[in-house]
């Protein structure tokens, strides 16, 4: 079911080396379904990303401003204090994903090789900003991609797949619209 | 540091990092890719990973092999969400990498991925000051367990099997994107059938109560596990914050009207409850003297097909017990780190002792007992009609 030509990824870049090929979406996608329900399971929780930079920002400004989340208790909600990050799933698990994404890249011998794309100045700028504003996004709507959308979309929660639509649809408009305008300008 | 804790998060985060480092989602190429059309890799593998997660755990819960419903799930708030998914969706677009990618960029040496962890962190460490000005938006219709079967009305399968047909149509635009040269668009894989086969029968077998050992065996395991029961104070929490579609049913014997009935409380004799008429959004909480009674009731419901049932803990005397007059923590020589615990005994004590106010009761040793906070003197205070399903869970972190 999964050929060759299926498992190549297809960018401007046609003579990408054997590298950067990667393999088929479907079925790293029904891969990480099995990841998703082992963690169900055996966790009694989905997976998530976002949640590890709300519980480690929380207990940096705890530190070097103590009192001040616990002077704005509604936002415990989505930046904890006082959490022990040495006794955290979601840190731990992040951790992991930050492992096991090493692990892959050196595997497939991608390690450390930047796309072109990604080595301007002006992209840098930009992966910034749009860092900083996923930031706020994902801790606004209670998770992120992966917390939200795929672990929330899986058990069927509204939220999730409202996030889903907004998110994925805000990105593309984002994109036509800076497509648009960069080839007006050029 | 828990071992049990990284014993399941580290190789569940490992094969996590590792799924999306294969399938290409720590290059922001790629994503960048699915919002000009170019590539449809992350909504294969969102899709993809969505359908089988979601089969997997709505087949092992109707086995009764897992309880499904207490897995930890995110909140729904529309304002909130529908706000944070517009600003991270712009996020999303200009990084062309989320939180999880871009730490798999980051791990994997990409320059992008390093930038966008740092962006992250600024941008989360900034909701904290930013959080004056939207508090009041952010925290308004806080649904807890909201699920779209319940906010819809419409069966658990037919959701399953809606979000299966969705994906395979995402699959068969993907292929048209010809991006996919192994088959015609329109030809599902054989994955996509017997994803759709599972969903399919799913949903037909769905809501059609068996008696099978198995199922009997599931009920089991939740009055082993204790989800059947309500605590006394937790109870008395859902009656003053008028929970909806709370109905609490008295199976005493012998109640006359002089009996004192839990607030709210309808009084049904045992060999009655088989036949009431339940809501699919109703929570029914069963007590009796003891307790055993309203067990039994409890398996009687719950055997029905009856999903939220719950029984009050060890009934009637331990309301009086621990709501109508609950006694202070004991003063006892503590050693260490107990002195914490005292404390937290404390903490609830208090609120135990502001609950028992409000029902009009008597908390023990307390120089305040005679006086009645709030006169509740009916047996009968009403409670709010049913509003759309509050199912009780515990809240996703992330």
């Amino acid at each position: 079911m999964v050929s060759a030509t299926d498992a190549t990824m297809h960018t401007d870049d046609n003579n990408a080396p054997a590298a950067l090929r990667y393999a088929n979406a479907s079925a790293m996608g029904v891969a990480l379904g099995f990841v998703l329900l082992a963690s169900f399971v055996f966790a009694g929780r989905g997976i998530g990303a976002s949640g590890a930079f709300a519980h480690v920002t929380g207990s940096v400004i705890d530190a070097v401003r103590p009192g001040f989340l616990a002077s704005r208790p509604t936002l415990a909600d989505r930046l904890p204090a006082g959490v022990n990050l040495w006794d955290d799933w979601i840190v731990w698990q992040v951790l992991g994903v930050c492992v096991g994404a090493a692990l892959s890249a050196k595997l497939a011998g991608r390690w450390g090789r930047s796309p072109s794309a990604e080595k301007n100045n002006s992209q840098t700028g930009t992966s910034l900003a749009g860092g900083v504003l996923m930031g706020v996004g994902a801790r606004f709507a209670y998770g992120c991609t992966s917390g939200l959308a795929l672990s929330g979309g899986a058990l069927l929660a509204t939220g999730a797949w409202l996030f889903i639509f907004v998110a994925f649809g805000t990105a593309t408009l984002v994109a036509f619209i800076a497509r648009t305008t960069t080839r007006a300008t050029s | 540091m828990s071992f049990a804790t990284a014993a399941t998060a580290l190789p569940i985060g490992i094969a996590f990092g590792f799924v999306l480092e294969r399938a290409g989602l720590g290059d922001s190429r790629v994503i960048a890719g699915q919002f000009t059309g170019r590539n449809f890799a992350v909504v294969r593998v969102m899709f993809g990973a969505i359908v089988t997660a979601m089969l997997g755990v709505m087949w092992l819960g109707a086995a009764g092999w897992i309880n499904a419903d207490a897995i930890a799930m995110p909140p729904t708030n529309i304002a909130a969400q529908t706000i944070g998914a517009i600003i991270f969706g712009g996020g999303f677009a200009l990084a062309s990498l989320c939180p999880g990618t871009a730490c798999v960029a980051a791990a994997s040496g990409k320059r992008a991925g390093v930038v966008a962890v740092v962006g992250l962190l600024l941008g989360t460490a900034s909701t904290a000051f930013l959080w004056p000005v939207v508090d009041g938006v952010m925290n308004a219709g806080l649904h807890e367990g909201a699920r779209l079967p319940e906010d819809f009305g419409v069966p658990t399968g037919a959701v399953v099997f809606t979000v299966t047909a969705l994906a395979i149509v995402a699959m068969a635009v993907a292929r048209r994107s010809k991006f996919d040269h192994t088959r015609a668009w329109y030809q599902p894989a054989t994955l996509e059938w017997v994803a759709l086969s599972l969903a399919a029968s799913f949903w037909l077998t769905e809501a059609k109560p068996q008696q099978s050992p198995s199922r009997l065996a599931a009920i089991a395991s939740e009055i082993t596990n204790e989800a059947d029961h309500v605590d006394p104070l937790e109870l008395a929490e859902w009656i003053k914050n008028s929970k909806p579609g709370l109905r609490i049913i008295d199976v005493r014997d012998n109640v006359d009207s002089n009996t004192y009935v839990i607030p709210g409380a309808r009084v049904l004799p045992l060999d009655s409850v088989p036949f009431m008429e339940v809501a699919s959004n109703e929570l029914v909480v069963l007590y009796s003297e003891g307790g055993a009674h309203a067990a039994q009731g409890w398996v009687l419901l719950r055997a029905r097909g009856l999903k939220n049932v719950r029984v009050l803990k060890d009934g009637m005397a331990a309301w009086e017990d621990e709501v109508m007059s609950p006694a202070p923590p004991a003063r006892s020589a503590s050693t260490g780190t107990s002195a914490e615990i005292a404390d937290s005994a404390t903490v609830r004590f208090k609120h135990a002792r502001a609950l028992a106010l409000w029902f009009g009761g008597h908390p023990r040793g307390s120089d305040e007992s005679t006086q009645l906070a709030v006169p509740v003197s009916s047996t009968s205070r009403p409670i709010s009609p049913p509003k759309p399903a509050t199912r009780v869970r515990r809240r996703n972190t992330c």
